[in-house]
């Protein structure tokens, strides 16, 4: 009672205010516009906003970087789904269907999916942060150190090389090469550097942000340039077509199981919403009795990416807000928000600005919200850059990834990676190996490495001390129940047949 | 000798470190510099640029933008920053040797420049292939333990508790080896004779998320980085990594109280030009920096991030010393560890 009170009261500050108004419907819109350009996501926006938010109130700056949070991840969908762009690592299991539906004509479809789950993704995360933000906060942090981290991340990959590829062995190659990938760099235990050459920006890693521009948008325009040189290239059909309630009816129980995945990483700092999209992803396609048509365009693969990541967005200001640990990029700038304005984050907001918090929990409830609206009037009028025709279409999405890669660091090593990236894409999507299966496992290696490492220290570097923690066990126990059955399912049924 | 005259040179640096807060409040270290100056040949005629070597939300992303700010007011002259993180400063060290040596690029960076050079003398010499424009924060450390901690309650309890668990106590750090904070940790656990297993964490959240839910037993942090967690008594502090007691921690034993004769690292982060810059632009970048941490922008900014408990400020000759001293002082443990030091 007492939390539908302060929402109610949230939600009249809010909108009582003019200044107020105008700027949840700015995050709205700037978060969607630059969610939707790849490179320049809502990061790019909120880097540039922060220095403004001291000219603002506490209230509106933070309320106005956790509109951005919301409707920026949505935004990224679009272009994924329009173009196989992800405008975010988070909308990259998007493209995996979304692009697909889109070559066959149901772009309308798959926006429309995107839109609706979007919104109820990250509306429900917005009332259980309303409900329980401490006692889920502290319950995180307690569970789940490095080792159970490093369990959940282990069981990702196993349930992803099944997810994508021609067959098992490319699956786990694929992951491989991921993960070979990931170890580019400075190590995060020890700060060896590996693998540079001697070349100092090596020194920084190899940036998923790049590798996810060059696998799905340049080797595609390579592949449907090849089509059009070839004469067998097709125009997409256009199709401004919502997909039905009854429809996403059908789909509820992905819906929920994408919003418990989406909410359950995104609470835990440092794992987010890009890790939610792909569990998301992964978890559809293992459930569902027709594995063979996820990545042909089928609407779950959408609809359970998209629920997940913006699920996790409401889940990641829990850590933030109760407890002042930041779960991201977008989160950690929202710390530097509330110290403009003299603030920390952590249990003391809300005995000190309980207000404060309450409008910020309001403005991320109708931002997830107003995702329906706005997103609709876009679905409408953005698909019809479809009709561009691919001779002018190509060089700009080229010219919107180049930009993208650039600005992720400012380094051009960034726009080699992507080319590089693009042709290696063009080559593996022909042999069957699964281009989402090595951006997963560059994502998941760095995390993975990291938390292994802190777990083996932890642990004293005793590898049974993860069977004395009972969640890390059941995560390691399942993991390789998946290994193992996907082997079977590969080997004995086939010679069965 | 010649260590005794280094340890000596590191004791008088630190001496002067102790000013107190208040002191450099009543009479800010650059308020003998002129007001204003003449842009020389009219130099900057547009905006500056500024390569923070880590992302935007760490503490040298925020003392970037408090300094741009300061700068900014203080001169109306912009500042573009530029982030370019990675590689534990040396992508940005990297990008910014490429740049023209115009004096329109100027560099922020932290005291991880000069144990890199430590280590590598092939590496930049902060002091040396820069110039310091001004050193503007300079902190210490401190051992945290949780509020509600009944297995020891002060650090002669740790101590004591860390010893009788042979080994399998924990306290998260930052990762990277060679580091002021794992030194400094060396120089504890010599002292002690405790050991400790040291967890790395290379990202500050997920290292006090640890602390706070219980997944290590102690915390290696500096004081502003942790202040949320210390105004809302989640964390207290047991051992400050100095020889004498800040006002704020006068509670909290020193170095000295705790019987330790070592002189712990300090961390620093400061903003460079490179020195092949015309001397009169790097004059006035020199001036418009020093300048501008004595605005009251940027006096707020240090205040709130505990950036004024010892002297944080060092114009470029005393940037120069602190340096050159701190890098001897890692050369010399790096080799006490038998690390190769090129």
């Amino acid at each position: 009672m007492d939390a539908y009170a302060n929402f109610i009261n949230g939600t009249i500050t809010l909108f009582s205010d003019p200044m107020g108004i105008l700027i949840f419907f700015g995050g709205v819109v700037g978060g969607m516009l630059f969610g939707a350009i790849p490179g320049v996501s809502m990061l790019t926006l909120a880097a540039i906003l922060l220095p403004f938010t001291a000219h603002l109130s506490a209230e509106h700056g933070i309320m106005l970087f956790s509109v951005i949070y919301c409707t920026g991840v949505y935004g990224g969908a679009i272009t994924a789904i329009l173009f196989n762009i992800p405008g975010a690592p988070e909308n990259a299991p998007t493209a995996f269907d979304g692009y697909a539906m889109t070559k066959n004509g149901e772009a309308g479809r798959a926006v429309g999916a995107a839109v609706m789950c979007s919104a109820i993704g990250g509306t429900v995360a917005a009332v259980i942060m309303m409900l329980a933000t401490a006692p889920i906060a502290n319950w995180a942090i307690s569970a789940f150190g490095p080792p159970e981290i490093f369990a959940l991340v282990f069981f990702g990959l196993a349930v992803a090389a099944t997810v994508g590829a021609k067959t098992l062995w490319k699956g786990w190659l694929s992951i491989l090469v991921g993960l070979l990938i990931a170890v580019v760099g400075m190590d995060p235990v020890g700060g060896i550097e590996r693998y540079d050459f001697n070349m100092p920006y090596l020194l920084a890693g190899i940036h998923f942000i790049p590798t996810i521009l060059g696998f799905f948008a340049v080797s595609e325009i390579f592949i449907q340039a090849e089509k059009k040189a070839t004469g067998s290239f097709k125009a997409p059909k256009i199709s401004v077509d919502f997909p039905s309630l009854a429809e996403l009816l059908a789909h509820k129980v992905a819906v929920i199981r994408s919003i418990v995945i989406g909410f359950f990483c995104g609470v835990l700092p440092g794992i987010g919403a890009t890790l939610a999209a792909f569990m998301g992803y992964n978890e559809a396609v293992r459930w569902s009795k027709d594995k063979s048509q996820f990545g042909k365009g089928k609407l779950e693969g959408v609809i359970s990416s998209e629920t997940a990541n913006n699920a996790a967005t409401g889940a990641a200001m829990i850590p933030l807000l109760a407890l002042g640990l930041p779960g991201g990029a977008l989160t950690a700038m929202m710390v530097g928000v509330f110290q403009m304005h003299d603030m920390e984050p952590g249990p003391l907001v809300f005995l000190n600005s309980p207000d404060l918090v309450w409008v910020v929990f309001a403005a991320m409830f109708f931002a997830n919200l107003s995702i329906l609206l706005v997103g609709y009037l876009e679905t409408k009028t953005i698909i019809n850059l479809l009709r561009i025709p691919f001779q002018f279409l190509a060089p700009l999405i080229l010219l919107l990834a180049t930009v993208g890669a650039y600005a992720v660091r400012g380094l051009v090593i960034d726009v080699l990676v992507m080319f590089i990236a693009g042709a290696a894409g063009f080559f593996l999507r022909r042999s069957g190996y699964s281009l989402a299966g090595i951006v997963l496992g560059l994502i998941l290696g760095k995390i993975g490495e990291q938390t292994f490492a802190q777990a083996m220290q932890m642990l004293h570097f005793e590898w049974l001390g993860f069977l004395d923690r009972p969640i890390a066990s059941v995560l390691i126990a399942a993991a390789f129940l998946t290994i193992l059955s996907s082997i079977y399912s590969a080997f004995f049924k086939k010679h069965a047949q | 000798m010649r260590r005794n005259k280094f340890l000596m040179t590191t004791a008088s640096m630190l001496a002067a470190t102790m000013f107190s807060a208040s002191s450099a409040y009543a009479a800010c270290a650059t308020d003998g510099l002129p007001g204003t100056m003449a842009k020389p040949g009219g130099f900057p005629e547009r905006a500056l640029a500024m390569i923070v070597p880590y992302g935007p939300a760490g503490g040298s992303g925020q003392v970037a933008q408090a300094m741009a700010q300061a700068v900014t007011e203080l001169t109306g002259v912009s500042i573009n920053r530029d982030h370019k993180p990675g590689g534990s400063g040396t992508v940005g060290m990297t990008a910014y040797l490429a740049m023209p040596t115009d004096g329109y690029t100027v560099l922020e960076h932290i005291d991880d420049a000069s144990s890199a050079h430590a280590l590598d003398s092939g590496r930049p010499n902060p002091a040396e292939d820069l110039i310091p424009l001004v050193i503007s924060q300079i902190t210490f450390s401190q051992i945290y333990i949780r509020t509600n901690e009944d297995r020891f309650t002060d650090w002669d309890s740790f101590v004591n508790w860390v010893k009788a668990q042979d080994g399998k106590a924990t306290i998260a750090n930052v990762s990277k080896e060679g580091s002021m904070e794992r030194i400094n940790m060396k120089y504890l656990t010599d002292a002690t004779g405790m050991t400790i297993q040291q967890i790395s964490f290379d990202k500050g959240a997920p290292r006090y998320g640890a602390l706070a839910g219980g997944q290590v037993d102690a915390l290696f942090e500096q004081p502003g980085d942790v202040r949320k967690f210390l105004d809302s008594g989640t964390f207290r502090p047991i051992l400050t990594l100095l020889h004498s007691r800040p006002g704020v921690f006068a509670d909290v034993p020193s170095l000295k109280d705790a019987g330790f004769d070592f002189e712990p690292l300090l961390r620093f982060r400061g903003f460079y030009v490179h020195k092949d810059a015309p001397a009169d632009r790097v004059e006035w970048l020199q001036w418009a920096f020093q300048k501008g941490f004595c605005e009251p922008s940027y006096q707020a900014f240090n205040e709130k991030k505990f950036m004024n408990l010892i002297e944080s400020y060092r114009d470029t000759a005393g940037a120069k010393e602190l340096i050159t001293g701190t890098i001897a002082q890692y050369r010399q443990v790096y080799k006490e560890l038998g690390l190769e030091v090129k």
